[in-house]
């Protein structure tokens, strides 16, 4: 009756309908892997996580309809197996004032002027220190960050997709953001990458950036 | 002249207003803000960079083959051939 919950009842799929998963939903595994790395501890569960996924949307593969974005489709499927494979509990944390951690970024700007690296986004290549740093976030903050800056959802979608309210979503995003730049601004200081009291032409101007 | 309290009202919406989760009507008056201010308009530059590096730091696809496979053969178990096209 139930043919959701037994894999030995499902229809077969037809080769037709094998070259439509491999063309739309295989190509999208990059995607999944990194919100299965979002919702989970460590990379290990996340591609277990993955494949599970594989195999439920594939299993399902009938129910998708074409032409609608199969992303979401594969990440809400990615999301229930999170939930049904592991009870987890949800933590409750104290809402982080959002103007307060957009004011701390302005701050770590000034740092990073005072650093000489404020212009460290644009001209240095950051992008193993950015996935490094990402993999090293608290999980609360990485699953957001990875959910939103990487993949593009927007505050509502992962707040459905992570079961927590908008408000988290916000002040988790922008708190892991801020943890993030820490990270990164502390790496170019430590990699020597710094230029203490060289601003560049562009730096100068907000040498004396307000607010505080 | 700059207005302080201005632009801390302006600075404090700086990730809302990257992520297009603010009003309208406060968008623009943030935008008018960012045209006079140099020194805010600078803040959400950099906040900017930081996203778009951020956003072009995921791991390269290449990085997924060995998963793909292990998906690949699991999906098999299941009847799935992915030379059916």
């Amino acid at each position: 009756m139930d043919g959701e919950r037994t894999p030995s009842k499902q229809p077969p799929l037809d080769r037709d309908a094998h070259a439509e998963f491999t063309r739309v939903a295989l190509p999208l595994l990059p995607s999944v892997a990194r919100v299965a790395f979002a919702l989970s501890e460590d990379q290990s569960d996340a591609d277990d996580l993955v494949q599970e996924t594989y195999l439920r949307a594939l299993k399902h593969w009938n129910t998708f309809a074409p032409g609608t974005d199969c992303k979401r489709w594969l990440s809400t499927i990615c999301r229930n197996a999170f939930y049904e494979q592991r009870r987890r509990q949800l933590r409750m944390e104290p809402t982080e004032d959002e103007q307060l951690e957009s004011l701390a970024a302005a701050r770590l700007h000034n740092s990073a002027v005072a650093a000489g690296v404020g212009d460290m986004f644009d001209q240095l290549d950051l992008g193993p220190a950015i996935v490094r740093a990402i993999a090293a976030l608290d999980p609360v903050f990485r699953s957001v960050l990875i959910l939103s800056d990487e993949e593009g959802f927007s505050y509502e979608e992962i707040s459905e997709m992570l079961s927590i309210p908008l408000g988290t979503v916000r002040s988790r995003l922008y708190r892991g953001r801020r943890k993030l730049q820490e990270a990164l601004l502390a790496y170019a200081v430590d990699a020597g990458l710094a230029r203490p009291g060289r601003p560049s032409p562009t730096e100068r101007q907000v040498k004396n950036a307000e607010p505080r | 002249m700059r207005n302080r309290a201005e632009c801390e009202a302006v600075v404090g919406r700086l990730w809302p207003f990257l992520d297009g989760a603010i009003p309208e009507s406060d968008r623009e008056r943030i935008v008018g803000h960012l045209e006079r201010c140099d020194n805010c308009s600078s803040h959400f530059a950099f906040a900017r960079s930081f996203l778009e590096a951020v956003r072009q730091a995921k791991m390269s696809t290449d990085q997924y083959v060995s998963l793909r496979v292990r998906v690949m053969r699991s999906l098999s178990t299941r009847g799935f051939s992915e030379s059916a096209k």
